[in-house]
């Protein structure tokens, strides 16, 4: 297991473009989400009556146990970026046809698929510690008056965000398998959510129960939109385990295609 | 001898067309076998299978008896078609991520790098190597494990004479280690120079297989000429003319088996007639391939 993710890592390590987009992604994340309330109080130094209507020091945008999920939410919006790299690292083995060198050099296509899965896992990993670690900081800093029992409430919505995160990575390795192409792949890869809102809204009118299943939907599901808890009292504030189940098997299901279609291919 | 290679029946279909058809070949431990065949004989194709990349549509094959490849394919060194390497890496890194991959030690890379005289650029870029340096990067990496078996495809592709005439004592040199080398090559030449072994392909079918130094013994060849000007009539009374073309300065006498060229000197003297010219040629790997090919007429 190791071994396989030392080579992926030796791939990746002297590749700028990774580093680029890696670095773009931690980046983003890590500063959006710590800079939650700098923006706020950048809105009312300039917005009159912002900052007298609404004491933007009582938003509870990081007061445990809010922020979990607010941050969560938020840095979700980025794994695209993570997408686009996957991407790009398995349509280069072959479009420089290097995964062909790979399996003569002694790689199983298993253990080739299972590097790449992975650095999935581990870029998941990371936006998770990274997040984890925000979210901590800045509760301290700006909940009010603490209190213990509130800190590691919600915690669980960590679980969904690495799900959803290994999920759509999955999604973009198996998607660059198929197409091959890094170019088209990442097109197909951005509009994917538009291709199945178009079926979505379609199956709707017939077989509404099956909008969950789908396999996109079953990644924004995972971690539901927070704000609405500060319009309306009634939010979903937990993880749904039938979600969980959905997107486990749909994570379980693109790997395992990803590894069928590569052990039947030619390469 | 210990078997390296078997193989048996080995098919690929690409849709309709039969790349491989049926193969069946064996590799003895210390050959130098040279796989030859016209440009899209299905060499590439075979050496595809041999290695896990391609799937065979049928047959079986094994190496050291195995059937499962991957653990043994870490002790092949192989090179298939072009050189691959990820471009901006730079040819250490390359190699270091080759030997991550065989379960290698990395010690062996400084040696490698210096048999292939690449010491110099070793921290440079891939995608800046000339091709000749890609090539011959290309024979390192596929000796960095120390492989008991090399697979070579057109490994002078490409290079200037002195980089395959290097190519050429490398293999030589590694022969004489008694590893086993498997070469595909349309390069006779390189193919009778450095090989004990050969198989000929045409179209996917296996039509020859032996060792080279059959290749020469069988019928001969005399180059002849005099001053005469019937030499033609001459020629064609002798009892072991099989047939005569005339060439630029001399005629080229293809002999029937049992005949000699000193048989022919010795009927033109008693003909008194002295040649000028006289020399007896042996088949080169070439004719016998040309001969073996138009022997066996396309399907």
């Amino acid at each position: 297991m190791l071994h396989l993710l030392k080579i992926e890592l030796k791939k990746m390590a002297d590749y700028r473009t990774f580093w680029v987009v890696c670095g773009l992604y931690f980046l983003t994340i890590g500063f959006s989400t710590a800079s939650g309330m700098e923006f706020l109080k950048w809105l009312a130094s300039f917005i009159d009556g912002f900052g007298e209507n609404l004491n933007i020091d009582r938003i509870p945008l990081y007061h445990f146990p809010d922020v979990w999920l607010n941050l969560v939410w938020w840095s979700g919006l980025f794994k695209v970026l993570l997408g686009i790299m996957v991407v790009i690292s398995i349509t280069n083995e072959f479009s420089y046809r290097t995964i062909r060198q790979n399996i003569i050099d002694g790689l199983s296509r298993w253990e080739f698929i299972g590097s790449k899965i992975l650095l999935n896992v581990l870029l998941s990993m990371m936006s998770v510690v990274l997040i984890f670690l925000i979210a901590l900081v800045t509760g301290f800093i700006y909940t009010p008056d603490i209190q213990w029992k509130y800190v590691f409430t919600d915690i669980e919505f960590f679980l969904a965000y690495f799900l959803e995160i290994f999920e759509y990575l999955s999604f973009a390795l198996l998607l660059g398998i198929l197409v091959r192409r890094s170019g088209l792949t990442i097109i197909l890869l951005l509009l994917s959510s538009m291709l199945e809102l178009i079926i979505k809204v379609n199956v709707d009118d017939y077989f509404p129960n099956a909008i969950p299943f789908f396999p996109l939907e079953s990644i924004t599901n995972l971690v539901p939109l927070p704000f609405y808890r500060y319009a309306f009292m009634e939010i979903q504030d937990y993880v749904k385990i039938s979600s969980v189940a959905i997107s486990v098997s749909w994570t379980l299901i693109f790997n395992y295609l990803a590894y069928l279609r590569l052990k039947k291919s030619d390469i | 001898m210990q078997t390296v290679l078997s193989v048996d029946g080995l098919t690929k279909d690409f849709g309709r067309i039969r790349a491989v058809n049926n193969l069946a070949l064996e590799v003895k431990a210390g050959q130098v076998f040279g796989m030859l065949g016209p440009n899209g004989s299905g060499k590439t194709t075979t050496l595809g299978m041999l290695m896990g990349v391609v799937n065979p549509s049928g047959g079986l094959f094994t190496w050291f008896g195995e059937t499962q490849t991957n653990q043994v394919r870490k002790k092949i060194g192989a090179v298939l078609e072009h050189p691959i390497f990820y471009p901006y890496l730079s040819g250490q890194k390359n190699l270091e991520l080759n030997a991550l991959i065989k379960q290698c030690p990395t010690d062996n890379i400084p040696n490698v790098l210096e048999l292939v005289e690449l010491s110099a650029r070793k921290d440079h870029k891939y995608k800046t190597y000339s091709l000749g340096m890609k090539q011959r990067l290309a024979i390192a990496s596929a000796l960095l494990n120390d492989p008991t078996v090399l697979i070579l495809d057109e490994p002078t592709n490409g290079l200037d004479p002195m980089g395959i005439a290097e190519i050429r004592e490398i293999i030589k040199k590694i022969a004489a280690n008694g590893k086993t080398i498997i070469l595909a090559s349309h390069l006779l030449d390189e193919v009778q120079k450095v090989c004990t072994h050969f198989a000929i392909l045409q179209r996917g079918n296996l039509i020859h297989t032996g060792p080279v130094d059959e290749v020469g013994k069988g019928t001969e060849t005399v180059e002849v000429n005099a001053e005469v000007d019937n030499l033609n009539e001459i020629l064609l009374d002798f009892s072991g003319t099989s047939s005569i073309t005339k060439e630029s300065g001399f005629y080229r006498v293809s002999m029937r088996d049992g005949f000699r060229g000193k048989d022919l000197n010795r009927f033109l003297f008693d003909r008194n007639v002295v040649a000028t010219h006289l020399v007896t040629k042996k088949k080169t790997l070439e004719q016998q391939f040309l001969d073996i090919l138009s022997s066996n007429p396309q399907k």
